[in-house]
């Protein structure tokens, strides 16, 4: 049966897309726990703005509480996606934010040390941030966790 | 004593204020410190996925278990000659998305860890796959592609 794998994917692997008009390069996806939710990086009016997307409908979500006047990097996501860590970049510097989508709350989380943040990724959780940083000019990658987020949990999971 | 109270309610706030931040993990971070650099990094509830230097010079993907603090084997799944550019991971760390060059080629392709098996995704029409994603269940990828000069943004439904 093992062989028969490939073939099911190659007959059900089929893309879909989420294009807008005025919507420039797309990068940088990243999904909710159960692929509703799709957030990535846009280029619109010449700026890099995360687009959060309910791929159903293919309608896109509005981020209260976000700051616009910035570029945004390296979206993900919660389970439900009710937490979204990004990075603003200010100029030559990263600074690492979670936006609680429930409370419509935008909390900074300055990494300790001389440390710029270049990538991200959220446990399914939402308590715990991995962050590709550059320091001495070596890339490295550092665990945190965040212990005033309550958990985003999948439906049935148990709590912790 | 009214000094001496407000340095402590001072005291407190800071207190409280570094509890809402980062905390790092001190247990785990000191494995992942190694000369080199590392990358890609994608969080599952058990574990994290990311790119790693390699003893032959090269990159490879691990994975490391965040209840026994060690690393565990990818059978099947890292090549001398291949080069990692993405990983993503789903929620059991058991369903992995990766993107790699190999042979002139850059590749999409899923990497079932119980199995130990490695298979291509296909991308339609044909694309230069970039970062990848995996959603917490493992049903759902997507993937930054290049397309006639353009980053776009495509989502798979996984079986």
């Amino acid at each position: 049966m093992v062989w028969l794998l490939p073939l099911l994917f190659l007959l059900t692997a089929c893309g879909q897309r989420f294009d807008a008009p005025g919507i420039g390069d797309q990068q940088e996806p990243a999904l909710s726990g159960n692929g509703r939710l799709l957030a990535m990086v846009a280029e619109r009016s010449g700026r890099r703005v995360v687009r959060l997307v309910e791929r159903n409908s293919g309608q896109e979500l509005p981020l209260k509480g976000l700051q616009w006047g910035m570029p945004h990097r390296s979206p993900s996501l919660s389970w439900n996606g009710r937490y979204l860590a990004l990075i603003l970049q200010r100029g030559e510097r990263g600074e690492i934010v979670v936006l609680d989508r429930a409370l419509g709350l935008l909390r900074p989380l300055p990494l300790p040390g001389d440390r710029l943040p270049q990538a991200l990724s959220m446990s399914p959780d939402g308590k715990r941030l991995a962050v590709q940083l550059l320091h001495r000019g070596q890339q490295d990658v550092e665990l945190f966790q965040l212990p005033a987020h309550e958990a985003d949990l999948a439906p049935g999971t148990p709590l912790p | 004593m009214t000094r001496a109270l407000g340095g402590c309610l001072v005291l407190l706030l800071l207190a409280g204020c570094q509890g809402q931040g980062l905390q790092p993990e001190m247990g785990l971070n000191p494995r992942l410190a190694q000369p080199g650099d590392d990358s890609s990094p994608s969080l599952a509830a058990t574990g994290m996925a990311w790119i790693a230097p390699a003893p032959n010079g090269h990159q490879q993907i691990r994975w490391l278990d965040f209840a026994s603090g060690l690393g565990a084997p990818l059978p099947g799944l890292n090549r001398p000659d291949a080069q990692p550019i993405s990983v993503g991971v789903d929620r059991l760390g058991q369903r992995f998305a990766l993107v790699r060059s190999l042979e002139g080629r850059t590749e999409l392709l899923i990497y079932e860890r119980n199995l130990a098996l490695l298979r291509p995704i296909p991308l339609l029409p044909a694309g230069v796959p970039a970062k990848v994603a995996l959603s917490g269940d493992g049903r759902v990828l997507a993937v930054q592609v290049s397309r006639e000069g353009r980053w776009q943004v495509e989502v798979i439904n996984l079986p």
